[in-house]
């Protein structure tokens, strides 16, 4: 990967550049509010704030594809995110709930993230940019990064339109694909050929995340998977923040998913009692299944569990084991088809008995 | 509903496409082969009709085993259903698989003609299924 070098101040320019030149309608990039960042969707160029001191910042409140969701418009919006989320952007245009022209994928480099009413709490000792050592640092104070952050493999970015990665204390700025290359060229940054690959911090990276994701505690029985789920409320705040759940119309909303009065009585008929609220484990089984291939383990649907449930253990975990059949990395690549659209003739019948 | 391991007599959901395992399951009966009585067949049209939710709904009411049948690969009646459905199944297998479920849920390619196989498939899933005894889910408060 070839890329060419900023500094961190020239990001400002760079990004007001590609809405004075009319690159992007609008973009989506984090903001600022005292000790917190989230996401704010600008179109006045003016209104960027100086991108190196909240890009980067080690903050996960939503995940920004969930913001631009089923907006089919003929606009440009340009998405400064996280791997996760633009990640999670590419699954959503594979599931045609976005164009792929309407959106310029701008992905930084991640080093893990905080909750983000952990990381406002804790800012004075977080900062705006941290590495792996001040992680390890942090957390032997008590102050740790999410456990879906943990166990992720694909902090550095590598995927999008246009990279911003964090290197030898500048940033790297690349286009991968032909549209991330003009808009390169249209603000003016044409590309020296700086070697970007990172090889062995990719290496590193996957090793510590394979390490982590060992060392979570397993849900391995029925049993275990009915107590895991004991506390959940079915308010379905996982699937309203997942990226990729993204039926109009739940199964779970309606009446056969969501049952009530005489088919509720019915049915603790039937079985001679039922928990109630009903059908905490089919919602989650099916909506894990839903999610298999697409799932991007983000973790917001954990963040956003008010009962605390540690939803990474499931979704993301059981997900990539469905993932490693079909060989199949969602946002990888937006060429290559949803396994569930596609097939080979011969595959898979050692796993059907 | 604790049954005596002996005694047990385990209910199995099967869906067959109306095409190919649905008309071997006639022809099993037609020519009068012996098989057990433990499944209870509904016919879809096509093995691609299978939502996995419907396999969840079976073994979390207390479904002691789900057989899921469809044409032989590169026979489905509407050319690549089966294709589509055998990725469907391998991966809820794979999660069903986590919790210990996945030998529960067994699917097979029958076609009209073999009514051989499917008599001796049901023998099998049957005995595979009383081996594992009933269903955990049955007796739990869901
Ligand atoms: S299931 Fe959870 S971890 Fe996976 S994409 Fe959805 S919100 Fe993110
Ligand atoms: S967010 Fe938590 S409580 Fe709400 S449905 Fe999901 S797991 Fe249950």
């Amino acid at each position: 990967m070839k890329g060419t070098e900023l500094k961190y101040d020239d990001l400002e320019g760079f990004l007001k550049g590609l809405i004075e030149n009319k690159v992007i309608d609008a973009l989506i990039m984090p903001h600022r509010v005292g000790n917190k960042v989230s996401y704010m969707l600008v179109r006045e160029k003016n209104k960027i704030e100086p991108p190196a001191s909240v890009i980067f910042a080690p903050s996960f409140g939503v995940n920004a594809a969930n913001v631009i969701k089923g907006w089919m418009i003929d606009n440009k919006v340009g998405i400064v995110a996280k791997p996760c989320e633009i990640r999670a952007v590419i699954e959503l245009i594979k599931l045609k709930q976005l164009n792929e022209e309407s959106v310029l994928l701008i992905t930084v480099d991640c080093s893990g993230a905080f909750k983000n009413e952990d990381y406002a709490e804790h800012y004075a000792e977080i900062g705006n940019l941290v590495d792996s050592a001040k992680i390890k640092e942090l957390e032997g104070k008590g102050i740790s990064i999410r456990e879906a952050c943990a166990i992720c493999e694909n902090r550095l970015a590598d995927i999008g339109d246009i990279i911003i990665a964090r290197v030898n204390g500048k940033v790297g700025v690349a286009g991968l694909t032909e549209m991330g290359v003009e808009a390169l060229s249209a603000v003016g940054l044409l590309l020296e050929a700086k070697d970007l690959e990172r090889k062995e911090e990719k290496e590193r990276i996957v090793a510590e995340a394979r390490k982590r994701l060992e060392e979570l505690p397993k849900i391995d029985s029925v049993e275990a998977l009915e107590e895991f789920l004991q506390d959940c409320i079915l308010c379905k705040n996982c699937r309203d923040v997942c990226p990729v759940c993204y039926c109009k119309e739940c199964f779970f909303d309606q009446p056969l998913g969501n049952p009530a009065g005489g088919d509720l009585l019915n049915l603790a008929e039937l079985r001679g009692a039922i928990e109630v609220p009903a059908n905490q484990l089919l919602y989650h089984l099916t909506r894990v299944y839903h999610v298999c291939t697409t799932c991007v383990a983000c973790g917001a649907c954990e963040d956003a569990c008010p009962k605390s449930i540690p939803l990474t253990r499931f979704y993301p975990v059981l997900a990539q084991k469905v993932q490693e059949i079909f060989e199949y990395v969602p946002g990888r690549d937006v060429k290559e088809p949803l396994p569930f659209i596609t097939y080979k003739e011969e595959e898979l019948e050692e796993r059907l008995r | 509903m604790e049954e005596e391991k002996g005694g047990f007599e385990p209910k199995i959901i099967g869906f067959t496409c109306n095409w190919c395992t649905y008309a071997g399951a006639d022809l099993a009966g037609t020519s009068r082969k012996k098989y057990p009585p433990n499944i209870r067949l509904i016919r879809l049209m096509c093995s691609g009709r299978i939502d996995p939710m419907f396999v969840l709904k079976a073994l979390l009411n207390g479904a002691d085993g789900v057989f899921l049948g469809g044409c032989h690969p590169g026979e489905c009646h509407y050319i690549k259903g089966n294709f589509y459905a055998r990725r469907r199944i391998a991966a809820l297998r794979t999660i069903l698989k986590q919790f210990g479920l996945d030998n529960r849920v067994r699917s097979e390619w029958c076609s009209a003609s073999e009514g051989d196989k499917f008599a001796r498939i049901m023998k099998e899933m049957a005995e595979e299924i009383k081996q594992l005894g009933p269903n955990p889910m049955r007796d739990k408060i869901l």
